[in-house]
Order: C-alpha cells, then sequence, then structure tokens
C-alpha cells in the first residue's frame, strides 16, 4: 500500500518536472541575467531583487523535484543577494559558480 | 475522518505537487488558490479544516493574507500553516510571531507532508 502511494506520486511528479521545467528553466535564466548585470554594476538594486526573487522560487520547488542540493545552493544564493551591501568580485565568482552547479544539476536531472 | 485543506500558493507546481501529496497519503479533499484574495474567498466559501499558506506571493504576500483570514469571523479560527522557502533566523521568527499553528519548510518530501501536518494539528488518522 505504501509503496504504492509513493509509486503514484513519483509517476505524478515525473510529469510534473516536464510541466514545471519551463518555468524552472526562466528561472535559472532569471539568475544568469541578474549575475551579468551584477558584474556590469554591482550596484544594481534590481538586478539583486530579480535574482534574489528567482533564488527563493527555486529554493522552494528543487527538492520536491528530488534535487535537494540544488535546493540548498538557490537557498546560498539567495541570502547572498539579500545583503544591503552590493556583491562584492568575489561574491559574484561564488554566484556564477553556484548558478553553473544549478544548471549541472538540471541537465543532469534530465538525463536520468 | 475525511478533512478538507486549502493550499493557497501562486507557484503550480507547488500547489499541485502539495495536493497530490494530501489527497494521495492522506485521502484528504484539497481546495487550491493561486493567490491571497482567492484564497480568503475560497476560505470563506468553504470552511477549511485547515490552511497552507505560501509567504512570499505577489499582490497579497502570506503574512498579509493571514491577518485578513484572522479578521473575518468566519475564517479567523481556522488553522493555518505558513509554507516558505527557506528563511533567515530573524524571518522565522517574524513569521512566527504572526500567531500561525507553524511555519514550515519547502521543499517538503510529498510522502510526508501530509503525516506532517497532521501531527502538528492534532489529527490522529494518520
Amino acid at each position: 500500500m505504501i509503496e504504492d502511494t509513493a509509486a503514484k506520486i513519483a509517476a505524478r511528479l515525473k510529469e510534473l518536472w516536464r510541466t514545471s521545467r519551463p518555468t524552472i528553466l526562466e528561472r535559472i535564466s532569471l539568475l544568469h541575467s541578474a549575475c551579468d548585470r551584477l558584474t556590469e554594476n554591482p550596484a544594481d538594486r534590481e538586478a539583486r531583487s530579480t535574482g534574489r526573487e528567482a533564488a527563493h522560487k527555486l529554493s522552494g520547488v528543487l527538492g520536491v523535484f528530488g534535487l535537494p542540493q540544488g535546493s540548498e545552493i538557490a537557498s546560498s544564493i539567495e541570502f547572498l543577494l539579500k545583503s544591503d551591501q552590493p556583491p562584492t568580485a568575489k561574491d559574484l565568482v561564488t554566484l556564477r559558480a553556484q548558478i553553473a552547479d544549478l544548471d549541472a544539476m538540471i541537465a543532469s536531472r534530465e538525463s536520468s | 475522518m475525511s478533512r478538507r485543506v486549502l493550499i493557497i500558493d501562486d507557484e503550480e507546481d507547488i500547489r499541485e505537487v502539495a495536493a497530490l501529496s494530501l489527497e494521495t497519503v492522506a485521502g484528504w479533499d484539497v481546495l487550491v488558490a493561486g493567490s491571497g484574495a482567492a484564497g480568503i474567498a475560497k476560505a470563506r466559501e468553504n470552511h477549511p479544516d485547515a490552511i497552507l499558506l505560501d509567504v512570499m506571493m505577489p499582490g497579497m504576500d502570506g503574512p498579509t493574507t493571514f491577518k485578513e483570514l484572522r479578521s473575518l469571523p468566519e475564517t479567523a479560527n481556522i488553522p493555518v500553516i505558513l509554507l516558505t522557502a527557506k528563511v533567515q533566523a530573524a524571518d522565522q521568527k517574524r513569521f512566527s510571531d504572526l500567531g500561525v499553528v507553524k511555519v514550515m519548510f519547502k521543499p517538503f518530501d510529498p510522502l510526508v507532508l501530509a503525516q506532517e501536518i497532521a501531527a502538528t494539528l492534532g489529527w490522529q488518522e494518520l
């Protein structure tokens, strides 16, 4: 019975991943764009806000689809962008690496 | 005993997964709303046994929706659980201080979400 429930949920999650994927990729794209804009101008508040919101949404949803580490990384990005201070050059290197990690995780979820 | 739970979240994927979890694991009736305003209207109309309320939503956010629910006689006593992505400690305290039953965190495990809600609300059936 428990196995049936788990299997039913797993099958439905697989379908939902397909429908949610475009929104998730759009949020990753917003993160890339925010990172590019902050590299140009670290004081760009709108870019920070956009990136923070995208990261918050990703941190809530990735783990639900079996990517808990993706949620952790997105959460870390959100906190980095939540600071009152503009990101430093070091922050931006970290940010870019974290977004690349998210890209890799999504790609790996696709191929599994 | 069948329960009726209202999920208020602007993200469709979260609404779908949470509803899937509560319906499949617990057999509860689930209502969904994509905004605070729509959620308040559904709560007034359907009198759910509990409300699962997202924090960050465009327009009316979770805390504002909660205060509105508390101000209306027909929804004032419905237990509300806030559901949010991981937040810093100060935000968590701010949310807890609102008077919600509990603050729960996304991502949640679809297989255990219903048990967590039942345990929080003292519902014995699970």
